[in-house]
C-alpha cells in the first residue's frame, strides 16, 4: 500500500537518489536538459533548502517504508496577477514499477490539498517535451499557461 | 575448436565463389504453359482483362487467380545483418536470397527478396504497407532492435496479411519447442521454472514475450544484458522507457525479487538458460551452470561459436543442451519453423499470424517427437525429416482455421496434404532443373 506524507530530513537520501533519476530522465526527453555531473551535491542542498523553508513543500510517496515517489513545490506570489498566490510544482518523479497505476493521480492531488492552504492557483512545471507530463496533467484538466523556448547557440 | 574454423572458412570460401558463377540464386520461372505466342493473348492482353473485371468485383478472388496466394517478400533495410552489423539493402541482398531460397525448399514458398532503402520505423511501415494487394505475407528479416519491435507490432495490426519477423518470432518458435520437450525430460512444469534469458536483443524479448504467452512465470525469469540482470529500478529503466518500451515492460514484469548483479548472480538455482547474446566460447564458465539448480536445461543459441561448448555445459551438469548449430544435438534452427508456418497460412489465406498460431507452432514441433524417441539429444526433430514441415504447417492452418482469421478455413489433414503436394513438387522443380543440367553443378572449390 502506498502511502503519501510530507518529507522530513530522513528522506533526504532518497529525494537525492530520486532527482538524480528525474533529471537524467529529463535528459533523456531534451539535449539542453544535460545532468550536471555534481548533481547529487546539488540536490542535497536544494532538497536541505526546501525541507527548512516555509514556502517550499515536498511530500513523499512511500511503500513498506521506502520512498518511491516525490513531488516538490513552491508557493510564490504572481506580482503582476490574480489571483496571486500561486503553488508550483517544480519536481514529480515516480518509480518505473508504481507509473501507470493511479499513484502519481494521488500522489498530486495529495499535494495540491496541503497546498491549497496556501495558494490559489496550482501551476506544474515540467519539460515542454516530456510527453508523458503533457498527456498525465491534460488529463488531470490543466492547460498550458506561460511557455520557456530555448536556443542552444547564441 | 579448429574444425569449426575450418568449415567457417571452406563455407565462406565457396560462397564467394558461387555468387558470381551463378550471378544470385533465384530466378522467376512461369508456371503456366506456353504452347505458342498464341498463348499470350490468354496470359495477357486481350483475355487477361477479364480476368482484371472478376477481381475487381471481388478483391479476395486475387488469391485465386495470381501467385498472390503463395507470395511472400522477405524484407529488410539491411540494419543489422547477421553478425555484421548495419550493412545496408545492397550488402543485405545475398542474404534474402538465401532465406528466399529456405522458403521455397522447405515450404514450397514463393518468395523474393526485398532490400529497402528506408531506415526510419515509420517510413519503413509505409512502404512495407504498401505491398499487400500483391502479397500472400511478409517476412521481416535483420532489422535493428529496437526499431523491428515497433515495426512488427504496427505491420501485425495494420496489415490483413500475415506479417513474421524471423529473428523474433521464429527463434522464440523453435526456442520454445526445444524448450518444452527439454522440461518434460527434466520433470519440470513451465509455470513453475526459473528462466533466465542471457541476451535482450530481438531473438530474447521475442522469446520471453511467447514465453509469457505459453504460462511462464514472469515474475521469476530474468533477464541479462550486457549492463546485468535487468529490474525495475535499474539506472537506465527510465532511458529504456523512451528508447526500447518492450526491454522496459520486461524490466517491469520479470526477477520481483529484484536481483542485481551479473550472470551468475541470475544462474543461481535457475532451472533454464537460454542464452541467445554473443559468441564464444567462454562467454559461460562451467562453475555458473553449475551453480544452476539440478540437471538444468541450457540453450546456447550464439552463432557461429555457442556461448560456451555443449560438452562443457554436459560436463557442468546440464542435463539437456541445445546449439543453433547442425553439428551438435539439438539444434535449435529458425528453418523448422518459418517455412513450415507460412506454408500453413498461406494455405489458408490467413490474415494475420496470432500469438497463439506461433504457439502452436512451436507445439507442433515440440510434438513431432514421439515419445520413443524423447532423448536428451533428441528435443527437437532434426531439418532433414520431411514430414516436419507439413505436420506443422497443418498445425497452424488449423489454428488458424479455428481462430476465424482464415479466408478458407481447412482441417488438419486436409492442409496435410496439399502442403504436402506443394512441397514436394517445389524441390521436384528444383532436382530437375538440376538434372537437366539449366543449373549449373556446383563449382569446384580448392
Amino acid at each position: 500500500m502506498v502511502e503519501f506524507r510530507k518529507a522530513s530530513e530522513k528522506d533526504l537520501q532518497s529525494l537525492v537518489e530520486l532527482n538524480t533519476r528525474l533529471k537524467r530522465l529529463n535528459e533523456e526527453f531534451d539535449p539542453l536538459l544535460r545532468v550536471r555531473t555534481d548533481i547529487a551535491e546539488k540536490s542535497m542542498e536544494y532538497f536541505s533548502e526546501a525541507l527548512r523553508s516555509p514556502n517550499s513543500l515536498v511530500v513523499v510517496a512511500e511503500d513498506a517504508g521506502k520512498v518511491v515517489g516525490f513531488i516538490k513545490a513552491d508557493i510564490r506570489e504572481r506580482i503582476f496577477y490574480e489571483p496571486r498566490m500561486e503553488g508550483n510544482i517544480v519536481e514529480f518523479y515516480l518509480l518505473p514499477e508504481y507509473r501507470r497505476k493511479g499513484v502519481g493521480a494521488t500522489l498530486l492531488d495529495y499535494t495540491i490539498k496541503l497546498l491549497k492552504e496556501k495558494a490559489e492557483i496550482i501551476t506544474a512545471e515540467f519539460p515542454t517535451l516530456n510527453e508523458i507530463a503533457v498527456e498525465f496533467y491534460t488529463k488531470l484538466g490543466f492547460r498550458g499557461i506561460t511557455s520557456v523556448y530555448a536556443r542552444e547557440s547564441p | 575448436m579448429n574444425s569449426v574454423v575450418e568449415e567457417l572458412d571452406r563455407s565462406s570460401k565457396a560462397a564467394v565463389k558461387a555468387a558470381p558463377y551463378y550471378g544470385g540464386k533465384l530466378e522467376i520461372v512461369p508456371k503456366i504453359p506456353v504452347r505458342s505466342l498464341d498463348d499470350f493473348a490468354v496470359w495477357y492482353t486481350p483475355g487477361v482483362a477479364a480476368v482484371c473485371k472478376a477481381i475487381t468485383e471481388n478483391r479476395d478472388l486475387s488469391f485465386e487467380y495470381t501467385w498472390r496466394w503463395n507470395t511472400i517478400a522477405v524484407v529488410t533495410n539491411g540494419t543489422r545483418v547477421l553478425g555484421l552489423g548495419n550493412i545496408g539493402p545492397e550488402a543485405a541482398m545475398p542474404v534474402m536470397e538465401g532465406k528466399s531460397l529456405i522458403f521455397k525448399f522447405l515450404g514450397g514458398v514463393d518468395a523474393f527478396p526485398l532490400c529497402l532503402n528506408v531506415k526510419e520505423p515509420d517510413k519503413f511501415v509505409e512502404v512495407v504497407k504498401a505491398l499487400e494487394p500483391g502479397l500472400g505475407g511478409v517476412n521481416l528479416e535483420d532489422i535493428s532492435s529496437p526499431e523491428c519491435f515497433y515495426i512488427l507490432d504496427r505491420l501485425r495490426k495494420e496489415m490483413s496479411i500475415p506479417v513474421w519477423h524471423d529473428d523474433q518470432l521464429g527463434t522464440a518458435a523453435a526456442t520454445l519447442a526445444g524448450l518444452f520437450n527439454a522440461l518434460k525430460l527434466t520433470g519440470r512444469k513451465l509455470d513453475r521454472s526459473r528462466i533466465v534469458l542471457l541476451g535482450a536483443g530481438a531473438a530474447n524479448i521475442a522469446t520471453a514475450r511467447l514465453l509469457e504467452k505459453a504460462g511462464a512465470d514472469m515474475s521469476r525469469m530474468i533477464l541479462v544484458d550486457t549492463r546485468g540482470i535487468l529490474h525495475a529500478e535499474r539506472e537506465d529503466m527510465d532511458e529504456l522507457m523512451l528508447k526500447n518500451p518492450w526491454k522496459y515492460e520486461l524490466g517491469l514484469k520479470t526477477n520481483r525479487e529484484k536481483r542485481r548483479g551479473d550472470v551468475t548472480e541470475a544462474l543461481r538455482e535457475a532451472d533454464v538458460l537460454i542464452a541467445a547474446s554473443r559468441p564464444g566460447p567462454g562467454v559461460l564458465k562451467k562453475e555458473w551452470i553449475r551453480s544452476m539448480a539440478e540437471n538444468p536445461v541450457v540453450f546456447l543459441l550464439a552463432n557461429p561459436v555457442p556461448e560456451m561448448w555443449p560438452w562443457e555445459a554436459k560436463e557442468a551438469g546440464a542435463a539437456v543442451v541445445a546449439t543453433g548449430r547442425s553439428d551438435f544435438p539439438n539444434q535449435v534452427n529458425n528453418s523448422l519453423v518459418f517455412p513450415a508456418v507460412f506454408r500453413g497460412v498461406l494455405d489458408v489465406r490467413a490474415r494475420t499470424i496470432t500469438d497463439t498460431m506461433v504457439l502452436q507452432a512451436a507445439w507442433a514441433l515440440a510434438n513431432y517427437v514421439s515419445e520413443e524417441k524423447l532423448t536428451p539429444d533428441h528435443i527437437i526433430p532434426t531439418m532433414q525429416d520431411w514430414e516436419v514441415y507439413v505436420h506443422v504447417a497443418a498445425a497452424v492452418a488449423e489454428k488458424a482455421s479455428e481462430e476465424g482469421v482464415a479466408r478458407n478455413p481447412m482441417t488438419y489433414e486436409e492442409e496435410l496434404v496439399n502442403a504436402r503436394n506443394v512441397i514436394e513438387r517445389s524441390r521436384k522443380i528444383l532436382i530437375s532443373l538440376m538434372d537437366l543440367k539449366l543449373i549449373k553443378p556446383f563449382p569446384q572449390v580448392d
